[in-house]
């Protein structure tokens, strides 16, 4: 990418729930600022940006195109990057959910190669309700909840993967946005919703094939290979029903063998036949009762590598207990497990994430045949 | 279709070209000396494995001359049929004597002993477990079995230990599979420890020894004599390529090994055998690291010297613990800059750079050699200081 095309939008009020207490900002805005809530986007953004900057030898060679005043070029401007168009100004000073889309709108229309955007989970849902897959985005984590998996680690982590983008040493691999259900949470009810399937910016996956030499793998390459394996799994345990849980990776190898399933629910497979669709919980639990051995698939979702407990409730303690620990395959293409090291659980039952804690580590399945060893974390353990 | 059967060639050749993939061969116009003129220009020499200077050993190439002389250029055959000479079977007494194990089996060259034996040692239903870090030689071996493959992080004994746990309830065999020395940090497998996971659950353990063989261990006898565990390791296997100077790949472990591995190593049963002069040389290197113990304790010093000095001027070494010192730089470009002028300077040392080596740990790889005077060191050390200096490194 000689000259990347940047669309680059800041959400000023997010992440000021957080400090007042109010798990999210959305739909109280008002409210936190009545509490003494201060803006934090804005700041995160500037240091983000003069990181990127500190990175740059030539001059940035970018063009950057962002929306008017607080919303981004506020922040361009006071760290000295050059706009090369204003391509929306919010009505009102009070920015919505709506100014964010319809930057997003607007972006679309300049082609930009990335949203480079500052906020939190309900900042990046609303970019993909406009973007879908189409375009990728990074986000730099600003907001009170930061489990999609499109936003950088820390402010600087953002300011590198933005730099090695637009000096194309990054490729483009799938990124779960997730959010958590503000209202049901402020009633005392957890719930993370994954909403879709985004492109991120990742590490590619390198194959040495000369002495010191290495070539990219793409990411379709390793799916490939991980459907491959599965396949051989489920003609080595004809007897079993295998569940395909949610998110990008799995919903490839599913869709690849040939079931018709579905991206963010769970779907049931015995002997060759689709046997259950978006499947709830008592639906999981029957199918168990008529088949009872069974083998579930999963993959790290979103930022912090979970594989039960975010975006997948379906797959609930009694489900996994039916199951059984040792029957969890875990699959993830190599980019994918370099942003989440640690593999996460947290089912909700201390009884059944202590019986993952006790394991250590969980061999994760990264090509045909091939696994390797992951830390497993749990929150109670 | 009509296709043109070789247009690839020069499309994938010229898209290496346009990415500055391919290889540049540097041309040496004297002998692998430690002052070796290369693209015509003197040098010292970090980048060659010959670590004890023993290719140049006046010994070893009095007993390769004579041996061409009395038994001819080629050995006419494969080693199973009719190119089995008297001097390869010395040779394998002699290295199995020096290494404290039952017995020994020379291969063509390194390569082929991976490539040759780890396919035979485990199959389907068998899993084979690997250091991250592994050689590609050991990856390509493994490439070739149909088992399953699990990897563990580098030198990580409780990752290995999980693996091993897991592997015991669903596996017929399980293969640990090891570098000794990690020719990119310089580092050493804690081989004691995964012979000892490996009888605790009854997998065989297998060691790349090839940065080992002749460095590390009294006189140089390897990793198995590092660790005091001769002849615990099932396959020990080695090069004749780096410090003994010569040619060829080497296995060390019991007589049912080499019975094994000579039946079944495709490798070995369809490739021509060593030269006698190849095999001469060999067994002249084993005599000299026998007889003369200079030439590692010389290694050592000039190791210990270079990277105490390095390490004072402010360069980072990183974790090495043998004569491979990293000169860890940060970014690939600086990498490349270092070592291309270190080259005008008169200083000959590979950069070794991402995605071989993680993006903020690129480095300038340097091996020792033990033919590097005193004063060589302190020249190659002010080059270091006056362009680590200049990159603002140090």
């Amino acid at each position: 990418m000689t000259q990347a095309k940047i669309g680059f939008v800041v959400n000023p009020i997010a992440g000021m729930g957080g400090k007042v207490g109010l798990k999210g900002t959305d739909g109280v805005v008002q409210q936190a600022i009545e509490l003494g809530a201060q803006p934090i986007a804005p700041q995160r953004a500037e240091e983000t940006l003069r990181e990127f900057l500190s990175y740059c030898k030539t001059p940035d060679k970018t063009s950057w195109f962002t929306c008017a005043g607080a919303m981004g070029s506020n922040e361009l401007k006071k760290v000295g990057i050059r706009i090369t168009e204003i391509i929306y100004t919010p009505k009102d000073k009070n920015t919505l959910s709506h100014d964010t889309k319809n930057a997003c709108t607007k972006f679309l229309e300049k082609q930009v190669d990335l949203i480079f955007f500052c906020g939190g989970d309900g900042t990046a849902r609303d970019i993909f309700e406009i973007i879908g897959s189409k375009t990728p985005m990074l986000g730099i984590p600003a907001g009170v909840k930061m489990h999609s998996g499109v936003f950088g680690i820390t402010t600087s982590a953002t300011a590198k993967m933005l730099h090695e983008f637009v000096n194309n040493t990054l490729t483009i691999g799938d990124a779960e946005i997730m959010d958590l259900d503000e209202d049901r949470y402020r009633r005392g009810e957890w719930n993370i919703r994954l909403f879709g399937i985004a492109k991120g910016i990742v590490e590619p996956t390198y194959i040495q094939v000369g002495k010191t030499m290495f070539e990219s793998v793409s990411d379709e390459e390793i799916k490939d290979e991980l459907t491959e394996h599965i396949v051989d799994e489920m003609e080595k345990h004809t007897d079993h029903l295998f569940l395909f849980g949610s998110g990008g990776t799995v919903d490839y190898i599913a869709k690849k063998i040939g079931f018709d399933t579905t991206l963010l629910g769970i779907d049931a497979v015995y002997q060759n036949k689709l046997v259950g669709k978006d499947l709830n919980e008592n639906g999981i639990l029957k199918l168990l009762k008529k088949y009872p051995q069974a083998t579930v698939i999963v993959s790290p979702i979103g930022a912090q590598g979970f594989i039960l407990g975010r975006g997948n409730l379906q797959l609930s303690p009694k489900v996994i207990k039916t199951i059984g620990v040792d029957n969890v395959i875990v699959v993830a293409t190599p980019s994918k497990l370099a942003g989440t090291p640690v593999i996460r659980v947290d089912t909700g039952d201390k009884n059944l994430d202590r019986s993952f804690a006790e394991k250590e580590f969980i061999l994760v399945v990264v090509g045909y045949r091939l696994s390797k060893v992951v830390k497993i974390q749990t929150n109670n353990f | 279709m009509k296709r043109h059967p070789t247009t690839f060639l020069k499309e994938e050749y010229e898209e290496l070209v346009s990415k500055d993939f391919d290889w540049k061969l540097r041309v040496l116009e004297t002998g692998s000396t430690p002052h070796s003129v290369v693209d015509g220009k003197e040098v010292i020499m970090l980048c060659s494995n010959n670590y004890l200077n023993l290719s140049n050993h006046p010994r070893l190439i009095q007993e390769a001359m004579e041996a061409a002389k009395k038994y001819g250029a080629g050995s006419g055959s494969v080693r199973a049929i009719a190119g089995t000479m008297a001097l390869h079977m010395e040779v394998e007494k002699r290295l199995a004597r020096f290494k404290g194990t039952e017995a020994a089996l020379i291969y063509q060259t390194g390569f082929a002993a991976n490539t040759g034996l780890i396919p035979q040692l485990a199959g389907k239903g068998d899993v084979i477990i690997s250091d991250e870090l592994n050689h590609g030689s050991i990856i390509d071996g493994v490439r070739l079995t149909k088992t399953d493959r699990a990897i563990y992080k580098h030198r990580d004994m409780g990752e290995l230990e999980k693996v091993l746990q897991d592997a015991d309830k669903k596996y017929r065999r399980i293969l640990i599979i090891t570098d000794g020395v990690f020719s990119m940090d310089g580092d050493i497998a804690p081989m004691d420890e995964i012979v000892h996971l490996g009888n605790k659950y009854g997998a065989m353990t297998y060691v790349d020894d090839a940065h080992g063989e002749g460095v590390i261990g009294p006189d140089g006898r390897g990793i198995g004599a590092h660790f005091g565990i001769e002849g615990k390791i099932d396959v020990e296997m080695g090069t004749f390529s780096k410090a003994y100077g010569v040619v060829g790949g080497l296995i060390a472990g019991s007589q049912y090994l080499i019975n094994f591995a000579y039946n079944k190593s495709r490798t070995w049963l369809l490739s021509g055998s060593h030269p006698p002069a190849v095999a001469a040389a060999q067994l002249a290197a084993i005599d000299v690291l026998e007889t003369e113990p200079k030439h590692v304790k010389r290694l050592w010093d000039n190791t210990t010297y270079f990277k105490k000095e390095l390490t004072s001027l402010g360069f980072d070494t990183g974790e090495s613990e043998t004569p491979i010192t990293p000169v860890i730089v940060g970014e690939s470009s600086k990498a490349k800059e270092l070592s291309n002028r270190l080259f005008d300077e008169g200083v000959f040392a590979l950069p070794i750079v991402f995605p071989m080596v993680a993006r903020d740990k690129a480095r300038i790889r340097t091996m020792m050699n033990a033919g590097l005077t005193n004063e060589d060191l302190d020249f190659t050390l002010d080059k270091f200081e006056k362009l680590g200096k200049a990159l603002k490194i140090i």
